[in-house]
């Protein structure tokens, strides 16, 4: 761990380009908590302005025709059910995510979510790329890189004696 | 290739940047997510256009933590460019420096 270098003169120094582990770490967590909040705050509002009685199914029904069409107007047959799991998921998929608490399970359904906005909504005026897109990858990040594991309690989770036994509920935490 | 070494400067600059993206997007988003409406950062309008109700905190503010946090990722960039640092076994021995004291 030589510190030892050249200050006045920088470039007699080797110039580092590796990957910095604590600063991805950091960023991987940054970035589950933002997405986290993100949809954290989008189903307290719901919860908050409408209880368990949003309105979600015209909108799904409105899809009817994208490529998602067949799953959006099958949901949309359970209104009831959809008015309190849409404000109680995306909730629960921010805490979870904020917290870092299975991660991938909930950035699963957090990219669920953002496949349906990003056709259902159909803002392309700018390109297929937008922000609703941006989001659905942000959470397959989470995904990848297992986003639960940095600053997360998942880290705290998976050392269980319980998880270590079953190692496959890595798939979900982490 | 990855690198371990934290020193003081990285440590400030999480901190300082984590600190400022956080208070402005989730620490005040929650003052404005549980203080009423709007819980968004926008005005909330009725049909006729009129404001009806503002926001607990001013968007302005706001954005200028988010962008104070970029700020500082941007200051430690150029700080790491100005003085890159040397990793662990990639140091050469060079006659000309002296050992610190």
């Amino acid at each position: 761990m030589g510190m030892s270098y050249d200050a006045a003169t920088p470039l007699r120094n080797d110039v580092g380009l590796e990957l910095s582990g604590p600063w991805a770490a950091y960023w991987v967590a940054m970035l589950r908590v933002l997405t986290g909040w993100w949809f954290f705050h989008s189903g307290v509002g719901k919860l908050l302005d409408s209880g368990l009685n949003f309105g979600a199914a015209g909108y799904l029904q409105g899809m009817s025709g994208t490529t998602l069409g067949p799953l959006a107007t099958f949901l949309a047959g359970f209104p009831d059910l959809l008015g309190a799991l849409v404000p109680l998921g995306e909730t629960a998929i921010g805490l979870g995510l904020m917290f870092g608490v299975l991660v991938r399970l909930a950035s699963f359904f957090g990219a669920l979510f953002m496949s349906l906005f990003f056709v259902g909504n159909a803002s392309f005026g700018h390109g297929l790329v937008n922000s609703d897109l941006m989001g659905l990858l942000l959470f397959v990040t989470m995904i990848v890189f297992a986003a639960g594991r940095y600053y997360g309690l998942d880290a705290l989770i998976e050392r269980t004696e319980f998880v270590r036994n079953r190692p496959r509920l890595k798939y979900l935490l982490g | 290739m990855q690198s371990n070494d934290v020193d003081l400067v990285d440590r400030l600059a999480m901190a300082l940047s984590g600190g400022l993206l956080l208070l402005g997007v989730v620490g005040t988003g929650l003052v404005e997510t549980f203080d009423g409406p709007p819980r968004g950062a926008a005005p909330v309008t009725n049909d006729a256009g009129q404001v009806v109700a503002q926001p607990t905190v001013d968007p302005n503010v706001r954005t200028a933590l988010v962008v104070g946090a970029l700020l500082v990722l941007l200051a430690y960039a150029l700080y790491r460019i100005a003085v890159p640092r040397v990793e662990a076994g990639t140091e050469r021995a060079t006659p000309e420096t002296q050992p610190g004291d």
